[in-house]
Order: C-alpha cells, then sequence, then structure tokens
C-alpha cells in the first residue's frame, strides 16, 4: 500500500516551523490513473499572500488532474477564499504561480480565465438585472453570441429550476436562488475548469441535490470541479479528491481514500485541524436563568 | 437599563473615532458645525434679552418652529442614524415601555439633542427678566428637548415603518427631489422680498398661526406669560405637553410594533425580455452598455443624480437673473452645466458596481469595453440634449447666431467630462453607497478622498473646456466664430473622450484585481 505512506499528515499543531514542509503533494503520485486520463488541468505552485503582515495563505501547492471532483476543506479563516480568489484570478498573490491548462492565470490571462468558470463566495452580483439579464451578461461577457447565449439560458434555467425566475430580479431572489443563479452563469462558457467558493452555502437540500447532479454531470463529461465547502458529510459524499487547508497551509491532500484513512473525513479533519474535542468550562448552562 | 443604554450609545460613539483620521475629522467637523451654529444662534436669543417682549416673543415662536419641524421631517428624508434601531432589541426580551424610553434617552446623546439643549437654554435667557416669564422658559425648556428627541425618534420610525422597503426608498428619494425642486423658486421668491419693510409684519402673521400649533407653543408660552397673558400662557404649555404625551404614546405603539414585525417585504415585479439587452449588439460592449441603461432606469443612486441635473441650471439662473445678469450671458449657463453634470454622473461607476465588478474581471473584459460601455447612456442622454436644449436655449433669448458656438460648447463639457470621468472611475475610485441603500446615505467608509476627487475632477473638465470659451467669449469679431466653437469644440471633446476612454481601459486592463479588491473595501 504505497498510496496510503505517501500521503502523510503534519501533526496538528506544527510548532510553527517556516521551512519547506513536506506535505503530500510531490509524492502524490497519478492517484486518478485508471480513470480519467492523467492530464493536468490546475496546477498551483507556492502560492503565497499576505494581508497587513499576517500571512493568510502560505506558498500552497495543488495540482488538479482533468475530470476530478476536488474538495477545498478547511476551518473559517483558513484561506479558503483567499486561495481561490488568486486561482481564478480575482486576487493577486504575492508570490507563486497559477496555470490553467498550460496558461498562467497572472501572465496568459485572457486564455486561462477563458477556460474558468467562477462561482466567488460573498461577492455582489449585478442584482439590479433580472435573473434572464444576468445569465445573458454572464455569456456575453465571456464571448458567447446571442443565439447559444439564449439557448444555454433557457437549458441551465431548467437544469436549476429557474424558469419562473428569469424575469425577476436577482435582488429579490432568496440566498439559495442566488447561488443558483450565480452557479448557472459561471456554467454558461461550458469552461474546462469550474472554480466554486462555497457552493451550497445556504442552499436547501432538494437545490442542494439538483447542483450536485449537474456537477456529477459535468464531471463526468470531463469537466474538472474543484469547490469549497464547510460541509465535510457533502465533500465526503461528492468528491473524490480533497484537500484540508488549515493557517494557510495545506495539511493533507489526496484522494478521498488517501485524507480519510479510514475515518470519517470530518473526524480526520477535526483531528488535522487540532480541534478540542471536549468542551469544558460552560457549566451554568446547566442551569436556567429563568 | 436606560445606563446600559447610555453606555451603549457612548460606546457607539466613542468607536466612530476609532475608525479612523477620516471618520475621526467628520465627526469633529460635525461637532464644531454643530456647536458653532449653536453659538451664533445663542447669542441671538441672548441679544433678544434686550428687544421687546412682543417681538421676542414671535421671533422665539417662528424660529422654535423651524427647529422642531427640523427634527420631525428630516429625519423622513435623510434617515437617521440607526445604530440603536429597536428592531436590534428584539430577542433580548425587554418590556416595551421600558425600551422605548431607553432608545429615546439613548438617542439624546447626539449632536442635534445637544444644540437643541443650548437652544432651550438660551431661551431662558432671553426671557430673564422677571420670575414669572423664567419659570414659563423653564418648563418651556423641559418640554421643548423631550419633544424634539422623541420628534425625531418617532418619525425614524415611521420612516422605517412604512419606507423601509427597497421600492419605496427608490421612491423618497425622487420625493425629496421632488420638494428641494419646488422649494428653489420659493427661495428665490424668499430672497427677493423686501424683509426690512414687510419682514416683521410676515414673521408675527406667522407666529400668530405657529404659536396655536404644537410645534411653536412651548416656544410662544413664556412670550405670552411675560405680556401678562398668563391663562393663554398656561393654554399653550398644555398643548405642549399634549403633543408630547402623543409623541411618546406613537413611538411605544411603534416600538412595541418593531418588536413583532419583520421588515417589510414588497412584491416582487416581473420584467418580460431582456430589455435593453435585446436592443444593443451582443458583444462585451453592448452588454455592458445594455446593463448600465438597465441600473440608470432601475437604480436609485443613479436616478437621484439624474434627478437633480436639471435643478442646478434652474437654480442658478434663477439667481442670475435676479442678480441682474443679462440674459445674453445667462443662456450660455444652463445647457453646458446640464451636460457637465451628466458626464460627472459616471465619475465613480466602478465603486457604485461595489464587489459585482468581479464579473468583468473573471470575464477578462477589455478596458475600454467596459469604459466605453458605461459611458453610453450619459451619450444617449445627453447628444439629444446638447441639440434640443441648446435650440431651446437660443429660441427663448431669440439670437440664432450663437446656436453652433452652444452646441460646440455644450458638446465639448459633455465629453471631455466623460473623458475625465472614464479615468477618475478606474484611476480614483472612493467609496460609494451600496447598491441597494438610500441615495442619501453615507457610504460606510466615507473618507476625504471623495471631496477631493469630486472637485478635482470637475475642475480639469472647466480647464479642458475652456478654450472654446475664450474662443466664442474674447474674439465674437472673427468671421464665423461660431463654426469655429463649433468645430473646436467637437475636436477637444472627442479628443478628450477617447484619451479618457483608452486611459482609463489602460487602467482597468493593469489593475482590475486591485479594483476590485477596493470595491470589496468598503
Amino acid at each position: 500500500m504505497p498510496e496510503a505512506a505517501v500521503v502523510e499528515a503534519k501533526p496538528a499543531r506544527p510548532a510553527k516551523p517556516r521551512g519547506k514542509q513536506k506535505s503530500g503533494k510531490e509524492l502524490f503520485p497519478d492517484v486518478a490513473a485508471g480513470k480519467k486520463g492523467s492530464t493536468t488541468v490546475l496546477s498551483v505552485r507556492g502560492l503565497t499572500k499576505s494581508f497587513d503582515d499576517k500571512l493568510a495563505v502560505d506558498r500552497i501547492d495543488l495540482e488538479v488532474k482533468v475530470g476530478a471532483f476536488y474538495g477545498i476543506v478547511g476551518p473559517n479563516g483558513a484561506g479558503k477564499t483567499t486561495t481561490l480568489s488568486m486561482i481564478t484570478g480575482l486576487l493577486r498573490p504575492d508570490s507563486g504561480t497559477v496555470v490553467v491548462n498550460g496558461s498562467d492565470v497572472w501572465t496568459d490571462t485572457v486564455q486561462a480565465k477563458r477556460m474558468m468558470g467562477v462561482l466567488p463566495d460573498r461577492l455582489r452580483l449585478f442584482d439590479r438585472l433580472t435573473g434572464g439579464q444576468l445569465l445573458y451578461y454572464a455569456g456575453v461577457l465571456r464571448g458567447l453570441d446571442n443565439a447559444v447565449v439564449r439557448e444555454r439560458t433557457a437549458d441551465l434555467a431548467h437544469a436549476f429550476g429557474l424558469e419562473e425566475s428569469l424575469g425577476r430580479l436577482v435582488s429579490d431572489y432568496s440566498a439559495g436562488m442566488t447561488k443558483k443563479i450565480a452557479l448557472a452563469a459561471a456554467m454558461i462558457h461550458s469552461p474546462r475548469l469550474l472554480v466554486l467558493d462555497e457552493p451550497f452555502e445556504s442552499v436547501d437540500p432538494v437545490s442542494a441535490a439538483t447542483v450536485t447532479q449537474i456537477l456529477k454531470k459535468y464531471v463526468s463529461a470531463g469537466g474538472t470541479v474543484v469547490l469549497s465547502s464547510h460541509s465535510m458529510d457533502l465533500v465526503q459524499r461528492i468528491c473524490d479528491h480533497v484537500a484540508v487547508v488549515v493557517r494557510g497551509e495545506i495539511l493533507a491532500d489526496g484522494t478521498m481514500a488517501e485524507v480519510r484513512n479510514g475515518q470519517t473525513l470530518e473526524e480526520r479533519f477535526v483531528e488535522l485541524a487540532g480541534g478540542r474535542t471536549t468542551v469544558e468550562g460552560l457549566e451554568w448552562l446547566h442551569s436556567f436563568s429563568d | 437599563m436606560v445606563a446600559q443604554f447610555l453606555r451603549l450609545k457612548l460606546t457607539l460613539l466613542a468607536n466612530n473615532f476609532r475608525r479612523g483620521p477620516g471618520q475621526l475629522a467628520g465627526m469633529v467637523i460635525g461637532l464644531l458645525y454643530g456647536l458653532g451654529l449653536a453659538a451664533v444662534v445663542t447669542a441671538g436669543l441672548g441679544a433678544l434679552r434686550l428687544a421687546t417682549p412682543d417681538i421676542a416673543r414671535v421671533i422665539l415662536i417662528v424660529f422654535g418652529a423651524i427647529v422642531v419641524l427640523a427634527f420631525l421631517l428630516l429625519p423622513l428624508a435623510f434617515g437617521v442614524d440607526d445604530t440603536i434601531d429597536p428592531r436590534k432589541f428584539t430577542l433580548f426580551g425587554i418590556k416595551t415601555g421600558r425600551l422605548a424610553l431607553s432608545l429615546v434617552i439613548a438617542g439624546a446623546v447626539s449632536v442635534p439633542a445637544l444644540v437643541v439643549t443650548i437652544f432651550s437654554i438660551a431661551q431662558v435667557v432671553t426671557w430673564s427678566r422677571g420670575t414669572v416669564p423664567v419659570l414659563f422658559s423653564l418648563l418651556a425648556a423641559v418640554l421643548i428637548v423631550p419633544t424634539c428627541v422623541l420628534g425625531a425618534r418617532v418619525s425614524a420610525g415611521l420612516a422605517a415603518a412604512f419606507f423601509s422597503s427597497r421600492r419605496s426608498r427608490d421612491a423618497s428619494g425622487i420625493v425629496l427631489v421632488l420638494v428641494l425642486a419646488i422649494a428653489a423658486p420659493l427661495v428665490a421668491l424668499g430672497a427677493t422680498t423686501d424683509w426690512q419693510a414687510q419682514g416683521l409684519p410676515v414673521v408675527r402673521r406667522i407666529a400668530a398661526v405657529v404659536s396655536w400649533t404644537p410645534f411653536g407653543a412651548a416656544w410662544s408660552a413664556p412670550g405670552d406669560a411675560a405680556l401678562g397673558r398668563l391663562d393663554i400662557a398656561w393654554i399653550k404649555i398644555a398643548i405642549a405637553v399634549a403633543f408630547l404625551l402623543v409623541l411618546w404614546f406613537v413611538w411605544r405603539a411603534l416600538v412595541a410594533d418593531m418588536l413583532v414585525r419583520p421588515q417589510r417585504e414588497t412584491a416582487p415585479g416581473h420584467y418580460a425580455g431582456l430589455g435593453w439587452f435585446e436592443r444593443l449588439p451582443a458583444t462585451p460592449l453592448g452588454a455592458i452598455a445594455a446593463r448600465s441603461l438597465s441600473y440608470w432606469g432601475r437604480d436609485a443612486r443613479y436616478r437621484v443624480s439624474l434627478a437633480v441635473i436639471p435643478i442646478v441650471p434652474i437654480v442658478m439662473v434663477v439667481a442670475l437673473l435676479i442678480a441682474g445678469v443679462p440674459a445674453g450671458f445667462i443662456v450660455w449657463l444652463p445647457v453646458p452645466i446640464m451636460c457637465l453634470f451628466l458626464g460627472w454622473t459616471v465619475h465613480n461607476d466602478i465603486a457604485y458596481d461595489s464587489s459585482a465588478f468581479w464579473a468583468h474581471v473573471s470575464a477578462d473584459t477589455k478596458g475600454t469595453d467596459d469604459r466605453w460601455g458605461r459611458i453610453v447612456p450619459a451619450l444617449l442622454v445627453g447628444i439629444p440634449l446638447v441639440l434640443v436644449g441648446s435650440f431651446t436655449s437660443v429660441l427663448v433669448v431669440g439670437d440664432y447666431s450663437i446656436f453652433p458656438g452652444l452646441v460646440g460648447l455644450s458638446l465639448c463639457v459633455l465629453l471631455v467630462a466623460l473623458g475625465i470621468s472614464s479615468v477618475i472611475s478606474a484611476g480614483f475610485p472612493y467609496p460609494a453607497v451600496h447598491p441597494g441603500d438610500s441615495p442619501f446615505a453615507q457610504p460606510q467608509a466615507a473618507g476625504t478622498s471623495g471631496p477631493v476627487i469630486q472637485s478635482l475632477s470637475f475642475l480639469v473638465a472647466i480647464v479642458l473646456s475652456s478654450p472654446v470659451v475664450v474662443l466664442v467669449f474674447f474674439f465674437p469679431a472673427l468671421p464665423s466664430v461660431q463654426y469655429l466653437g463649433l468645430g473646436l469644440g467637437a475636436v477637444v471633446g472627442i479628443g478628450a473622450l477617447v484619451g479618457g476612454v483608452y486611459w482609463g481601459g489602460h487602467i482597468v486592463d493593469r489593475r482590475a484585481p486591485e479594483l476590485l479588491a477596493f470595491t470589496l473595501q468598503n
């Protein structure tokens, strides 16, 4: 079992060693062999970003193969959104490279961005447009022509169950519908790689099932999905690869089975992130005030 | 309970000071302005001590009624500090009466409340001419301050109850603009009245009515007492007390209502088809133009800046006509000024997008497409405005010879202002009101850069358009000078526009992620 051995996790609370961490990446064998080809669609090397001297992302390396369903999990403030923003070209990294299918996001911008569909977290949409206008806008900005945009708008609206809502302003949408229309806008130019930041947040279970189905179909057709999430169950269920990000570093990555190492993803995650298992104090909570 | 709310309000105030030098400066300027105003008025009210009781009384009534009305009306138009909105305390399970009282007392910790307290003390000075008037003025002061503070809270509460949905708040902005438009001629009328000859009788007539209304009653009581009409003074006090009680019960009811009722929702409207997107080509430039046009129609922030455009020249023309400036000079002003404001509408357009700008960054939209698309609405409105406006102007003064020159100047100002806006909105964005917030709200991270950039962009637009002005005004003897003006205006305008679009587009291309980061910060 060479694979189980190569995925090594750092101890839960490293004593902040600044040297090059030996995380799984370099040793990471082609686990997807036997599945979809072995071409790399997203390659991230030494990505680093700090805000006001506070290191948010610390030399992250990622390698995502074509056809992967790649989950990035981590506690709040671990640097997931920062990492994904730098991958999608929305945030300029301090150092490091991001290459999408051979094109560098920060030098060969036009090519690289064309191949990506993006769903950012907590960024506004042009929400004074109707749902239909927003999809049209996204498609045309991506260079699609009128007929194609209209056809795909209808298809996407049908797939996401938004047909009735295309004529309403996005600002009147519920949180879950807003997420779905944003996801539809990210997919309208049929990108090679979808980068989704918290695609399931505030989406109801029925819609989540729909979205999962759409994404799985997309992956089985040769697309690649990189998503971040808080929901361990969901990531465990739908992703085939996973990376655990804590305090701006990758603590473990690889296939789902490797990272889980016989536990559930949630147990493994808490172990890696160094969560406290026993809650102490709060005894006063056992007696009520009224 | 009250002490806790006071501490909360004071902490909120203190935190304002911590938010940065811009906030600090704003607070200090606000405080100094309030105190300065209070000082001037206090001096005036103190001086009234020497006036006859009759004159002091009528002036105080009119002044006091204006103050009370300001407290009642301004929150309707401008909104009010909602850091201690009753809704925020829904989950604490505080009894309604105590919450209502605590909120009013905490709300009294503000610059306006401080100012009105100073006024009411100053009016005691005015009446320090006998025991009875002093007693009544003290009673009045005790009534005036809570009436103002409570009145402001009630207005804000009513405004929140009826204008809180997005659509009606958009509407309230338009209402304010309309009120301003109507008020402008009234102010002009007021400015022309011969106040020295007719002023006092007018004030006297107003005071006679206002002193019986809740707004002026408390202010009138000490004067009535000083004139020896004690019975009337007591009735005025009774009116003021009754008004205060009414305000209190309305406030209590509002708080009780707000605690159980969530924010109002409006039924969402439905739009058929793609609107502007259908009428413009399916290219990035066309789509951005269609998006801008949709926003100009739907977003209150744009609608308010557009609604102000015709008002400024009207006020200016009226003022200049009253001042006796010849019409032959004034005719050159309205259309170019409207063009200046129109071109200036888009000078902070990326900040208006807020973080929705990511869509352009992510699609790697060409900077020039972004710039051109955003100015299409201004061109669609502006070019007809230049032609129709100039024609109307020359029609009014009856001098058709200046038509080409006027078109040239207006066109030049419009295009130059758009070119500058294209550079400014990419190179020097400053915090703007968030989409969906009231257009009259202050941006949450107000800095000092806004006013500087605004005035600078105005100045540059005027400087760049000045060659046309110089040509038309200083060389009127040149043959066909008007047509030269038209040509010069068009050349300068188109040059500035194209230059501005390409320069701004270059900035967008180079700094798109940084621009997005800026929109995220504010």
